[in-house]
């Protein structure tokens, strides 16, 4: 089971990443991964001339006896933070043009994502949804912790329909730590909505990371006759015109994914699309390349 | 309406196939699920209701592109009468130029009815208007302007040339393939029965060439011509000059004709001849003395009968001095010049008179004063006399070399500049000897008259050939005659003697032709006739010595060629009668006596039957006004379906890519 969530590759091609995150004040990897804060840890960072306001314990005395100035001794902060991943497994995740659906490469994603925070020593939980809490899993660093949330993610199922309203106020009850939600679904509902829901999280100093899970075949859909399409998820039926998924529905689509985007980032939120044609390891190589840069 | 392969419409059953991939296979649709219909509409059946139109506008042109295949293979056709599809024709008045329709109103009156046909075109229809003889002359391109129709058939002009039916229908037949639509000839001639080619194949027509006769005359009309004068046209010697005319008859009664003979525009003697019907008669002038010069000479018949064009006969008659030639001998050898004197003054017009002298008197002699040299086995030779020759020779001049004993004591040939081998004597005793085993008979100095066969050489002098053309080998391959180009000038090498003494050749009769022949060859004299005929070409000028101009004044009296022709033409069409002035570029003078065919003189006409055949050999042509109804013709529409099949291949291929865009990236 560990083989088939952690694949060498990916993690190793992950770990060879410098990750200078944003959200380093809460440690996304402590350890591994400097915060570009200073805090007043035990590890030495400079000297820093003092000013006034500034906290005279800090003030390095041996320096002042040495030179009769007052200068302030600065240490590297290091912080320990809890992750906390989001799975969408509503029957649209269920969906397949290949040999993988976008529910496999989502657990494939939120496993890496928890082994990660396990090797780094930072509090990893877990919640399943559809239209409701289906698992849930608190953050936690003790022993077994990776086990149980890959147990759970492998036991995921698809579920019914999406609803966001009700898993992230479940969430909202639960957390009771700062941390970073990683959410992970396909998103089949309208931006405004969607932000609605996970917009509260923001707000309480928590860095929201949407995981956008597409079927190349939902991105750019090419059929060579009229279909007749059935939606997992409310088994409504519909006749369609390859002519008319390959101008309109696509126009529609792209439209969505980008108003999410920018939604959610115009929200101090950060949104990745993940297509499920393209290695895992890719995914969070750009994912995590973009982080960085942003620093 | 019919088809020329009906069988082939079974293909139409192949319209099941686009029935089946249309109509039948669309509507198999297998629900299909997907991840959310969210970005789907109702209203995106219309755009189904696109694609449906779409698809049966495809099935359509797929349908309409298999009928037509199977129309296509089926060769649909339409039964048409030829009045149908000729509404638009080109219509061409043919109208003879020929000498003989000089003969009375023949041409005006085959012009008055050609402008009277042009004036009477349908507006549809264009018109050309053509003139000929022996060959076609377009006084019109294809035009429908009236008035340029007329004044072309107006332009028709009667010229000295042999009319040619087989001319004409070969330019018909170029020009049918070049019209696209029906041709319309009308043929205004006086039908002259000689103008008809050997074969009659020569005067087939093209199917879309309707030919339609208006002969000008319906009656023979009886004639008289001088047919023939034979008359030398270079005269050497004072004596009286023997002239004989021939008159014939033609469609004529026996009858009495006074033939008068003129010279430079006098009447020199008359005389009556007998000419029985529809014959010939022979008079013979025996007193003719021309004067020194160029002569104008004609033969006439008196009195003028209904065609008074042909009744005089041109000739021209030049009298020189003979022409001075060169022989150097060896003095203790004199048979060789007795027989080539006595085989020159043999021939009936010496042109060339002797002049014999050793090598001893050479020393002060210009060779540029004679017609040509000969050096009959000549040892040595003074070296001033050798470098006159050789400047002689590359000047124009002309030089003969006979090789015998003395000769084969150089090494080379003197002014032939070739090495001499050896010399080879065959024995006498024992009566061995060579043969002449193979001559060029296209040689001049050798020509038709080229019985050598019984000749003996017991002498021979092997000289190298090299770049000199060999005209006679004896039979153990040795070169006998060869000739050289130096310069301007010929050098002839003859590898024996005229002496009987390295040979007999002077002992037989071939000797005397032959030594005339190389005299003429070597004075440039090319035997000439004393009279030409209209349209055959007279030779201005060997082909590599252009750059020298030769004038040509016509009969009457006109430049015939321009300043470029003048320097460059080799050969100039005799197109009238009369007299052309030739001055050569060497200053040669010469007066050319031209005379009509006296096949135009035949006023014969084309029997009624030969004529309706010719008309025949177009199997479309309608008969004439009173004939049987046209029989229609079936017309097919092969051509129109099949740019109809390619129409729609293309429209179909352009829609269904727009379908297959789609397939191509959904694969």
């Amino acid at each position: 089971m560990l083989q088939r969530f952690l694949d060498p590759a990916t993690l190793a091609s992950i770990s060879s990443l410098d990750l200078v995150a944003k959200t380093v004040v809460d440690g996304f990897v402590a350890g591994l991964h400097r915060s570009p804060d200073f805090g007043f840890s035990q590890e030495f960072a400079e000297y820093r001339a003092y000013t006034q306001g500034d906290d005279l314990r800090h003030v390095d005395w041996n320096v002042f006896a040495r030179t009769e100035r007052c200068y302030l001794k600065r240490y590297r902060g290091e912080t320990n933070s809890q992750l906390l991943v989001l799975l969408d497994t509503s029957a649209s995740m269920g969906f397949r043009s290949h040999e993988i659906s976008k529910l496999d490469y989502a657990r494939f994603l939120c496993a890496s994502l928890c082994y990660l925070a396990h090797t780094q020593r930072d509090a990893a939980g877990l919640i399943i949804f559809d239209e409701d809490v289906k698992n849930y899993i608190a953050p936690s660093t003790r022993q077994g912790q990776l086990f149980r949330l890959l147990h759970a993610i492998e036991a995921a199922e698809t579920g019914t329909r999406t609803d966001f309203a009700s898993p992230f106020v479940h969430f909202q009850n639960f957390q009771r730590r700062r941390g970073i939600v990683v959410v992970v679904s396909d998103y089949y509902e309208e931006p405004e909505l969607i932000l609605k829901c996970v917009e509260p999280l923001r707000f309480r100093g928590n860095e929201v990371i949407l995981f956008h899970v597409l079927d190349p075949a939902e991105i750019a859909p090419a059929f060579r006759e009229p279909v007749l399409l059935v939606d997992m998820e409310s088994n409504s039926a519909l006749e369609v015109s390859p002519d008319y998924a390959h101008t309109e529905y696509r126009h529609k689509i792209d439209a969505h994914i980008q108003a999410l985007r920018d939604k959610t980032r115009g929200a101090g939120m950060d949104y990745f699309l993940m297509n499920t044609s393209r290695p895992l390891d890719e995914g969070l190589r750009e994912y995590l390349t973009i982080r960085q840069g942003r620093m | 309406m019919g088809f020329l392969a009906p069988w082939f419409l079974a293909g139409i059953a192949a319209v099941g196939l686009p029935v089946w991939l249309h109509l039948l296979r669309r509507h198999r649709t297998t629900p299909q699920p997907f991840s959310s219909l969210m970005f789907f509409e109702p209203r995106t059946q219309s755009s189904i209701k696109h694609r449906r139109l779409r698809y049966l506008l495809l099935f359509a042109l797929r349908t309409a592109l298999v009928v037509l295949l199977a129309l296509a293979f089926a060769n649909p056709f339409r039964r048409t009468t030829a009045a149908d599809s000729s509404k638009r024709k080109l219509v061409i008045a043919a109208i003879d130029q020929s000498f003989s329709m000089r003969q009375g109103d023949r041409l005006e009156r085959a012009k008055r009815d050609a402008a009277q046909l042009l004036s009477t075109l349908r507006p549809d229809d264009r018109g050309q208007v053509l003139a000929f003889d022996s060959q076609v002359h377009a006084m019109s391109e294809p035009t429908d302007d009236r008035a340029v129709l007329q004044a072309a058939a107006a332009a028709v002009e009667p010229t000295d040339a042999r009319g040619s039916y087989a001319e004409l229908a070969r330019a018909l037949r170029a020009l049918a393939q070049g019209a696209r639509m029906p041709i319309e000839v009308h043929l205004y001639s006086d039908m002259q029965k000689s103008s008809l080619p050997p074969s009659f194949t020569d005067l087939r027509l093209p199917e879309s060439v309707r030919l339609i006769a208006h002969p000008v005359m319906t009656q023979r009309v009886a004639n008289f011509t001088i047919e023939n004068v034979n008359v030398p046209y270079r005269v050497y010697s004072g004596r009286k000059i023997r002239l004989q005319a021939t008159i014939a008859g033609y469609g004529t009664e026996a009858a009495t004709r006074r033939v008068a003979l003129m010279l430079n525009g006098r009447e020199v003697e008359l005389k009556s001849a007998e000419v029985p019907a529809g014959g010939r008669a022979a008079v013979e002038f025996l007193s003719l003395e021309a004067p020194y010069g160029l002569s104008r000479g004609e033969v006439r018949i008196e009195p003028a009968d209904a065609f008074p064009a042909d009744d005089r006969f041109l000739f021209s008659v030049d009298r020189q001095d003979p022409r001075r030639a060169l022989f150097v001998y060896q003095a203790r050898s004199p048979r060789a010049l007795l027989y080539f004197r006595t085989a020159l003054d043999s021939s009936l017009e010496p042109a060339f008179a002797i002049d014999p002298v050793t090598p001893e008197q050479t020393a002060g002699i210009d060779p540029g004063k004679y017609a040509f040299v000969v050096l009959s086995d000549v040892g040595s030779l003074p070296q001033s006399f050798e470098n006159s020759l050789q400047r002689y020779v590359r000047g124009g001049g002309s030089l003969l070399l006979a090789l015998g004993r003395d000769s084969a004591a150089r090494s080379r040939v003197p002014v032939f500049d070739e090495g001499i081998v050896d010399a080879r004597y065959f024995g006498r005793e024992q009566e061995r000897f060579q043969t002449a085993a193979w001559l060029d008979s296209a040689h001049p100095a050798i020509g038709s008259d080229n019985r050598w066969g019984d000749v003996k050489f017991y002498q021979a002098v092997r000289v190298e050939p090299g770049k000199s053309r060999i005209a006679a080998r004896l039979s153990d391959n040795t070169p006998l005659l060869l000739e050289k180009r130096l310069g301007e000038g010929r050098v002839l090498v003859f590898a024996s003697t005229f002496d009987n003494v390295s040979n007999d050749f002077p002992l037989h009769a071939s000797f005397v032709p032959f030594i005339d022949q190389i005299a003429h060859y070597l004075g440039r004299l090319e035997s000439r006739a004393a009279n030409q005929t209209v349209g055959s070409y007279l030779e201005l000028r060997e082909a590599q010595r252009t750059g020298t101009a030769v004038e040509v004044l016509d009969p009457k009296g006109r430049r015939a060629l321009s300043l470029e022709e003048a320097a460059r033409a080799e050969n100039l069409v005799l197109a009238s009668a009369g007299y052309y002035d030739v001055r050569r570029a060497n200053g040669q003078h010469d007066l050319v006596a031209v005379n009509t065919d006296r096949h135009e003189s035949d006023l014969e006409l084309i029997p009624a039957e030969t004529l309706a055949l010719w008309q025949n050999t177009v199997r479309s042509s309608t008969a004439p006004d009173g004939g049987e109804a046209p029989q229609p013709k079936p017309v097919s529409f092969w051509w129109y379906v099949m740019l109809a099949v390619l129409v729609t291949a293309i429209a179909e291929t352009l829609v269904g890519n727009r379908h297959m865009h789609v397939d191509k990236e959904a694969a």
